[in-house]
């Protein structure tokens, strides 16, 4: 059984984000990490290595050269060797672009799973795993609170709207999982260590037989304009007052906006 | 009925399609907000708003869909089934074009649409925050890296049809008509994406109001402190007809189900008033009501992050505000 666990490298929450001149996330001036959502897929294809479930867990990138940075951090987690798509013509790559190539590298490594986070923290759409999914025509399982593997099948838990369903489909299968799989491990120093001398393949398009006339400019959207939110009005404050007059006070704000 | 005719006379490539989810036969509220923005961009693009329906009851519901907007509904099935099992049917009912597919930014609403823009290789967007029609083509609007910009993208020159919608709840209002919609069933072959089911169903407790549809939210976190905490933040909820959310800390801590879990990994919701209580305003919590109309946050830390991007921000004991509050409240409307 080997699973595949794509991750993405985002900019970091804190880090201060800007667009380029054409409207692209400029991913040079900002800090980067795996996203976060990512290493709860990451914690939970090691736990299922760990059990004996699963053999072999890779990891698939894509994104600039620097992207490989995220696969060595996931491989300082755990995990046996991983692949980063990287080609000029990606860039500005949009939820169909990065599926389609996604989905070529999947067909490529053909694992029993291809496992996902639920949404990564900058694009925030949760659109790539369906996608890929789609592509490779194969089933999705998504939004897993946990994944498990018995005999030819894949089972994740997922949220209901009183309580949790049990999914199933058989495998091979996409999957996505939430941050209620567990806390995902630090990466130790030894793990770091071991993470420099596991293999890390670097692919083009042409590596995966995609041409980048298929991927029309990598994106079928365009950002025609990027600007800062509306201002607000500035914070009112209640402070240092007794807790019924705070009381009266908040009924008083609700009021006069019609809310009560 | 002349609305039928005007609308059997639109163009199909300039329609506006949207998935809409049923319970019990009834249409989820993002359905009915769909159903009215759907109309509303039919009507600058020349066509007509189309119902995608999935969902239990959704063949018996379909017709109601007329009330907020539908000119035509399509039901793709009528069964609890994972809803990306619907998803040869949504691309099915799509091959023929039309301007916008708009779903909920939920997870089934995102399932679908992912599998659509796989299956057809199509534009996607979102999650939006305003969709419009102008000049002949579609716009979307987005706050993107935690709020920190607005985008407005459109689909690329030559980009195939239609381009898909991720919408966040409240981005439409419902408007309520009245009429019946012309109701036809899809008849097509599931494929590969048709073969997740459900082999198990747990229910736990009663169902929750929904989050998504409520007007008024009273969410707490971590500085409630106790399952027991909430049963005040309950009462100020009835007080003022709302419903009981919270931060991914107090769902963690077991105090409150997973369900009511407000952000990034749990609901986006968008009230007219969010009281946060005991919330310090995360990035990954404020993802999840940065849109809110009003933005009340009670915290007895002075320096919380919520009381950067609350509208009106109480520095006290909640356990001593709030009990006041209900009563204060529950006065003024004569309870």
């Amino acid at each position: 059984m080997k699973i595949v666990v794509c991750v993405k490298q985002v900019p970091a929450t804190t880090a201060e984000k800007r667009y380029t001149p054409d409207f692209r996330l400029d991913r040079t001036s900002a800090e980067s990490v795996i996203n976060p959502l990512d290493e709860y897929a990451i914690e939970q294809a090691l736990r299922l290595q760990e059990a004996g479930t699963v053999e072999s867990v890779a990891y698939l990138g894509m994104g600039p050269e620097q992207a490989a940075e995220a696969l060595r951090r996931a491989l300082a987690m755990g995990g046996d060797e991983a692949y980063l798509v990287t080609d000029d013509a990606l860039s500005g790559a949009d939820a169909w672009a990065t599926a389609r190539v996604l989905a070529a590298a999947l067909n490529k490594l053909a694992p029993d799973v291809a496992l996902m986070g639920m949404a990564s923290d900058d694009a925030k759409g949760s659109l790539v795993p369906g996608a890929v999914a789609a592509i490779r025509g194969l089933p999705l399982l998504s939004y897993g609170s946990e994944l498990r593997l018995e005999g030819s099948v894949a089972r994740i838990r997922r949220l209901n709207a009183t309580g949790y369903d049990i999914i199933e489909a058989p495998l091979p299968v996409v999957a996505s999982v939430t941050d209620q799989v567990g806390e995902p491990r630090y990466a130790s120093l030894k793990g770091i260590m071991a993470a420099k001398r596991k293999p890390l393949e670097t692919w083009s398009l042409a590596d995966l037989g995609i041409s980048p006339d298929e991927l029309r400019g990598a994106a079928l959207t365009r950002v025609v304009e990027v600007r800062p939110p509306e201002t607000k009005a500035p914070t009112e404050r209640i402070e240092n007052v007794p807790p019924d007059e705070a009381a009266t006070r908040i009924a008083d704000w609700l009021a006069a906006r019609k809310l009560l | 009925m002349s609305d039928a005719k005007s609308d059997a006379n639109s163009d199909a490539k300039s329609d506006v399609f949207f998935l809409a989810e049923f319970a019990a036969g009834v249409p989820s509220h993002a359905a009915q907000e769909l159903a009215s923005g759907a109309a509303s961009l039919a009507k600058q693009s020349g066509g007509s708003a189309v119902g995608l329906a999935y969902g239990e009851g959704a063949a018996d519901g379909a017709p109601s869909l007329r009330t907020w907007g539908a000119a035509r509904v399509l039901v793709l099935g009528t069964h609890a089934v994972p809803a990306i099992t619907h998803a040869a049917a949504v691309a099915s009912a799509l091959r023929d074009g039309g301007v916008a597919l708009l779903a909920p930014a939920t997870p089934n609403g995102r399932d679908l649409a992912a599998a659509t823009v796989g299956l057809l290789g199509v534009p996607a967007f979102g999650p939006a925050r305003a969709v419009r029609f102008e000049e002949g083509g579609l716009k979307v609007e987005a706050s993107t890296l935690q709020g920190a910009w607005v985008t407005i993208s459109e689909p690329a020159d030559g980009a195939p049809t239609p381009a898909v919608a991720l919408v966040l709840a409240g981005t439409f209002t419902p408007k309520e008509g009245s009429g019946t919609a012309a109701v036809e069933t899809a008849e097509t072959d599931d494929g590969p994406l048709g073969a997740a089911r459900i082999v198990e169903t747990h229910q736990e407790g009663k169902a929750a109001v929904n989050l998504e549809e409520a007007q008024f939210i009273v969410a707490g976190g971590r500085g409630v402190g106790s399952a027991d905490g909430f049963t005040q933040l309950q009462q100020l909820a009835e007080a003022l007809g709302g419903a009981v959310g919270a931060s991914r800390a107090a769902a963690d801590a077991g105090w409150v189900p997973y369900q009511l879990q407000i952000g990034q990994t749990g609901k986006v919701v968008k009230p007219a008033l969010y009281l946060a209580a005991g919330i310090s305003g995360a990035i990954q919590h404020r993802v999840g009501m940065q849109t809110a109309e009003n933005v009340v946050a009670i915290n007895k830390d002075p320096d919380a992050p919520i009381g950067e991007f609350a509208d009106l921000f109480v520095v006290g004991d909640l356990f001593a505000i709030i009990p006041k509050l209900t009563d204060e409240i529950n006065r003024r409307k004569g309870a």
